[in-house]
């Protein structure tokens, strides 16, 4: 064998050898393994948080901001970009106790199996000091049987309706915002009754009415107390009155071919709104900032955004305070400050986050606050308005978020795939029951 | 065990495919019945016009992707969703580069990831070798069963085993830290399989034993005897195996975090907000894969040529 | 690569000595000369020295590896140590060969791959994984009985062979292509392994660019034919062929460079011998370079297969989100690995999923049986 072989394979050798060490050296730091990150040590105290994409704490500086205020106190915030794959993490930290931060965000669609299921494993938050500032029906999300709270509530989705007026105009239909909320006041079957209006009257039939079915059917759903399960966690969404009434005005959307075939977040529906499609959508308020980045500045100003006929919310977050956590009451007085009223006021102005926080619905930033893109709407007036209409009590089930995207599912079936309401109802039934029960 | 327990189907290439070629054979030579020696269809002939373009069109469709990738990479983020998409690039390559790498914390994450690619794939080629050589040259009880063990193991999806192997890495001591993601995945059954194939065609018989009978004891014979033949395969399987561990997400995303991430770890800290700024994914995305192929080049060039290039001139 | 030419003298040597006759021995039917393909030989044979004897069983007198330091006893006794030294060796070495691999299996691989068929006899969710509620085989009867299931198995079926086979067989050609003396050879290698590598998320973005049913490239470009709009989507067979094309992207180079390294272990003589027969380059393809490469093409064929059954990221890359993960609305291009991935991480029914990883690892082993059966069944009739 050549020695410049020899040579070579030696310090391959030697390579790996090195390579291996500095891995298992590396690797194996001094890290406090299974722990929260959490901690007490020479006077400074460490806070862990596990966010996800939405929230917007470390992106707009509020968590250095604290750590100003509070020279001792150092913040390590892990943001995950996808709520799923977030919540798959959550769990399974969770389930092996360990891997935890000292504080979690918790999504709305999650609230209940943690309040059900995990409720041990947070800290109370019911007493703290400061805290009765909030919308009462957000708080009630995150409280368990016996009135434990385990998060305190971030930002919220109340819903109007985003539309464009110059393709309302070229139908007939009006334009100011005002009087396209009296088309619809008090009933969502008003709104259908503008789109066949609309499909009537428009020039152009290369638009649609509305985006998507589904949209319809979200917003009818989420202004409910009782939604797809009753208070004793039965499922009723075979007999509720308010599930029939939505799947049947959004099917019947459907059929009349008053939707853009599209779903909401799904591929093609940042093109729809790029390229027009669509003449209106139902949005909460956190959906106005993509929908003004896709449709782009040529845009501007043809958007505007209505009051919907009926107040729904759509989405929105908590902080919660792990039980395992080393520094708990610095972590409480943290997620107390981050979801304060100035604080949410102050992330609402930057990211549009709405507030959770009634005092803060009163606030200046809030109550004056105008969007420019969507010609100057008072979008503070009208989400806290369409929030403050949603009832107090809102009865949550462990797979809300399964059941909604199952409807999604029956109505894409009706709209796109040229199913019968009937047909699509079965299967949706059928579904359901496989998913949920 | 032969290769006739394994599932065996010759692939007979459709008439489609004959015309490619046989296109590709009227290129300098030319194709004649006649008793004259007609050049090889292999590695010492040269490639004609018709390869080029071919290699090119696949090349084109390969590259696609990633060319795209820095495209968006380079625009910014409200003209990246529009239609049509852009398809030269724009100014903020660099802008975006960098924003991500800050972001991201790139530095130690490239670095967690070199090392645990890096060892995982070596451990992997090597171990895979071994095994390899083992199943497919020397003769012991229970080969068979063992290799269809071997075989057995690929077969389950190994996405629920993420729970259970989560609790192991808590009772290890192992949560957040680089041996989670490193020790699990030390071995390859698909490895073990590709070599002793790969082996048992390319590794003469009596080559092994010409090394017995001059005394060489196994682990001579394999470092002298099997490394040098098994190069163009251990060179595929180390870079398939780095690329598949620098880019495994699920698993360390549950098991590491920002205090010790490998790179697709690190790069969900991109996808924040409820605007997602798309082309520093992209930016983030594209330094993600960079390395990656400056590793392709490197083992790239050690699948052909080398220890049979001497072999072709006698 | 300055030693190859005294291992090809070597080479040489030993194909005129004594162990000329192995060129020709029926067991090496297949195999090249020994001497043509001669890399470098063990330190120990050196110019000049032969071995006399091709026995295995006891190792020639003096072989320098195998026999201590001249001095440490009596030249019978080293005979024997040697021996059981090289016994041990012979019967030992594969175990420890293979081990490492069983190792790291058991130690890692193993209480997962327990623990997940034990809780497919469970009702288990992922938030309570303390509470498993004990259900026997009902999980595996609920899913025999479940027309998702059965969904899930034909999809994976159609876009199992619509994705498998053009794939292995376009990887033949461009190995077949890297194969020859290119100009820019890393370039195209490079380029070859690049969809591997390219990440889901820029893999998703450009898909969807493609397949998007309003502004897609592909519908702008069928437009300018005066074709209608193809909604990929909801379209079962439209979609299971996007899926496809996503898989071939992705995995053809992948293969094609596993067959270029096995490639690399042909002997340019073969070619030779069969271009002096008068086979033109296609009949040297067929005959010479195809078999030369079975063992590889089976192996491609095996983890095609077995990539094809728990088919899931591709699929994911099309769809995108909720929806792809049950396969579109109606479950059109739901493929087992999406059913698993949907009962599992979307239902977070641990139980239930761990069942249709089963039934899918059932799977493979009948289509194994099958495999078996039908080869003697072609056997025998020939």
């Amino acid at each position: 064998m050549g020695k410049a072989r020899r040579k070579l394979r030696t310090r391959a050798v030697a390579a790996i050898s090195a390579v291996s060490a500095l891995g298992l050296v590396v690797g194996c730091g001094s890290s406090d393994s299974g722990g929260t990150g959490g901690g007490k040590k020479d006077g400074k105290v460490t806070i862990t948080m596990g966010l996800f994409g939405v929230m917007g704490f470390k992106e707009t500086g509020l968590l250095d901001k604290y750590m100003k205020e509070h020279p001792n106190v150092v913040i390590k915030a892990d943001v995950a970009g996808d709520e799923q794959t977030y919540y798959t993490a959550l769990q399974t930290h969770l389930a092996a106790g360990s891997g935890l931060k000292d504080i979690q965000g918790i999504e709305i669609g999650r609230a209940k199996e943690l309040s059900d299921t995990q409720k041990d494993k947070f800290v109370d938050l019911a007493g703290v000091a400061g805290t009765d500032h909030f919308l009462p029906w957000k708080q009630s999300q995150v409280t368990t049987a016996d009135k434990k709270v385990i998060g305190l509530g971030t930002d919220i989705g109340p819903m109007a309706v985003c539309y464009r007026k110059d393709l309302f105009k070229q139908a007939g239909l009006p334009t100011d915002r005002d009087e396209v909320a009296k088309l619809w006041e008090g009933d969502w079957s008003k709104y259908v009754d503008a789109g066949k209006e609309f499909k009537q009257k428009s020039k152009d039939d290369k638009v649609a009415f509305m985006d998507s079915s589904s949209g319809l059917f979200n917003a009818m759903i989420y202004g409910n107390s009782q939604q797809f399960y009753d208070k004793d966690g039965e499922l009723i969404y075979a007999t509720n009155p308010v599930v029939k009434d939505a799947w049947k005005l959004a099917s019947e959307a459907a059929t009349s071919d008053l939707t853009a075939k599209l779903r909401q977040f799904q591929p093609g529906w940042d093109p729809g709104l790029a390229n027009s499609t669509f003449a209106s959508t139902v949005c909460p308020a956190w959906m106005l900032a993509h929908i003004s980045e896709k449709a782009g500045p040529e845009n501007k100003g043809k958007w505007d955004v209505a009051k919907a006929p009926k107040g729904a919310n759509w989405g929105g977050a908590f902080l919660g305070v792990m039980e395992k956590s080393p520094v708990k009451k610095e972590a409480q007085d943290l997620v107390a400050w981050l979801t304060a009223p100035e604080q949410q006021a102050y992330l609402f102005k930057e990211i549009g986050n709405f507030p959770s926080s009634q005092t803060a619905l009163g606030m200046p930033e809030v109550v004056d606050a105008k969007s420019d893109y969507f010609s100057g709407a008072p979008i503070g007036k009208i989400f806290s308005a369409a929030a403050q209409e949603i009832p107090d009590e809102q009865v949550l089930g462990r797979k809300d978020g399964t059941i909604k995207d199952i409807f999604s599912q029956g109505l894409t079936l009706i709209e796109a795939q040229n199913k019968s309401p009937n047909e699509a109802w079965k299967t949706t039934d059928k579904r359901i029951e496989k998913a949920a029960g | 065990m032969t290769t006739d327990s394994i599932p065996v189907q010759t692939a007979d290439a459709p008439p489609g495919t004959v015309q490619k070629k046989a296109r590709k054979s009227t290129a300098p030579g030319g194709r004649s019945r006649q008793l004259f020696r007609h050049p090889g269809a292999g590695r010492q002939h040269h490639a004609g016009p018709v390869a080029y373009i071919l290699l090119g069109i696949a090349a084109l469709f390969s590259l696609f992707p990633l060319y795209w990738t820095m495209v968006a990479a380079s625009t910014d983020n409200t003209r990246v969703t529009q239609t049509p998409p852009p398809f030269l690039p724009g100014p903020h390559l660099l802008e975006n580069l960098g924003k991500a790498w800050q972001d991201a914390a790139l530095g130690k994450a490239m670095l967690n990831s070199l090392i645990v690619a890096g060892v995982i794939a070596l451990s992997t080629v090597l171990f895979a070798t071994l095994a390899g050589f083992a199943f497919a040259k020397l003769r012991f009880k229970g080969r068979n069963i063992l290799l269809m063990l071997v075989i057995g193991t690929m077969l389950v999806p190994p996405q629920l085993g993420v729970v259970p192997l989560f609790m192991m890495m808590t009772e290890l001591g192992w949560g957040q830290q680089l041996p989670a993601v490193i020790f699990p995945t030390l071995v390859s059954a698909v490895g073990v399989f590709f070599m002793r194939q790969y082996l048992s065609e390319a590794l003469p018989d009596e080559l092994v034993e010409a090394g017995r009978v001059d005394g060489a004891h196994s682990l001579r014979i394999f470092w002298s005897i099997v490394l040098p033949i098994a190069r163009p395969p251990m060179a595929v399987l180390f870079m398939i195996t780095f690329v598949h561990a620098w880019n495994d997400f699920f698993w360390p995303f549950i098991v590491l975090d920002m205090s010790n991430p490998t790179v697709p770890v690190a790069l969900t800290q991109l996808s924040a907000g409820y605007i997602r700024d798309q082309s520093l994914i992209m930016a983030g995305a594209l330094l993600g894969t960079l390395p990656l192929l400056a590793m392709f080049i490197v083992f790239g060039r050690q699948i052909v040529g080398g220890i049979m290039q001497g072999a072709v001139k006698g | 690569m300055e030693d190859h030419g005294q291992a090809h003298r070597e080479g040489r040597r030993l194909t005129s000595g004594p162990l000329a006759h192995l060129r020709s021995s029926p067991a090496s039917h297949a195999r090249p000369q020994v001497g043509r393909r001669a890399p470098a030989l063990p330190v120990t044979l050196q110019e000049g020295r032969l071995p006399v004897a091709i026995s295995t069983s006891t190792p020639p007198d003096g072989a320098p590896d195998a026999a201590p330091p001249a001095g440490s006893g009596s030249g019978a006794e080293r005979q024997r140590r040697s021996t059981l030294l090289h016994r041990l060796d012979v019967r030992g070495a594969p175990y420890a060969f293979i081990a490492p691999f069983f190792v790291v299996f058991a130690a890692f691989s193993f209480y997962p791959l327990v623990y997940t068929s034990w809780i497919s006899l469970h009702r288990v969710e992922l938030s309570t994984l303390n509470l498993m509620e004990w259900v026997g085989f009902d999980n595996y009867t609920a899913l025999w009985d479940d027309d998702r299931f059965w969904n899930a198995l034909l999809n994976t079926f159609t876009i199992g062979v619509l994705s498998t086979v053009p794939q292995l067989l376009m990887a033949l050609g461009l190995a077949h292509l890297l194969n020859y003396q290119l100009r820019g050879s890393t370039f195209f290698r490079v380029a070859a392994l690049t969809p591997y590598a390219t990440s889901v998320g820029a893999a998703a973005l450009v898909f969807t660019m493609l397949f998007e049913r309003d502004f897609g490239m592909i519908n702008w470009m069928l437009s300018l034919v005066g074709i209608d709009n193809i909604d990929f989507e909801n379209n079962k067979w439209a979609a299971q062929t996007a899926i496809s094309t996503i898989v071939i992207w992705r995995w053809t180079g992948y293969n094609a460079l596993l067959y270029l390294a096995a490639m690399q272990a042909i002997p340019r003589d073969r070619y030779e011998a069969a271009a002096i027969d008068g086979a033109s380059r296609w009949q040297q393809f067929l005959k010479v370079t195809i078999p030369g490469i079975r063992s590889t093409i089976v192996f491609t064929i095996v983890l095609s297969t077995i990539g094809a059954t728990q088919l899931f990221g591709e699929p994911l890359i099309f769809g995108q989100g909720p929806n792809g993960i049950t396969g579109g609305a109606d479950n059109q291009y739901q493929t087992l690995g999406l059913l698993l991935y949907e009962e599992g991480w979307k239902n977070y029914q641990m139980g239930r999923a761990a069942t249709v990883a089963w039934a899918m690892f059932l799977l493979l082993i009948v289509l194994f049986v099958v495999q078996r059966v039908v080869k003697r069944v072609l056997a025998r009739r020939a």
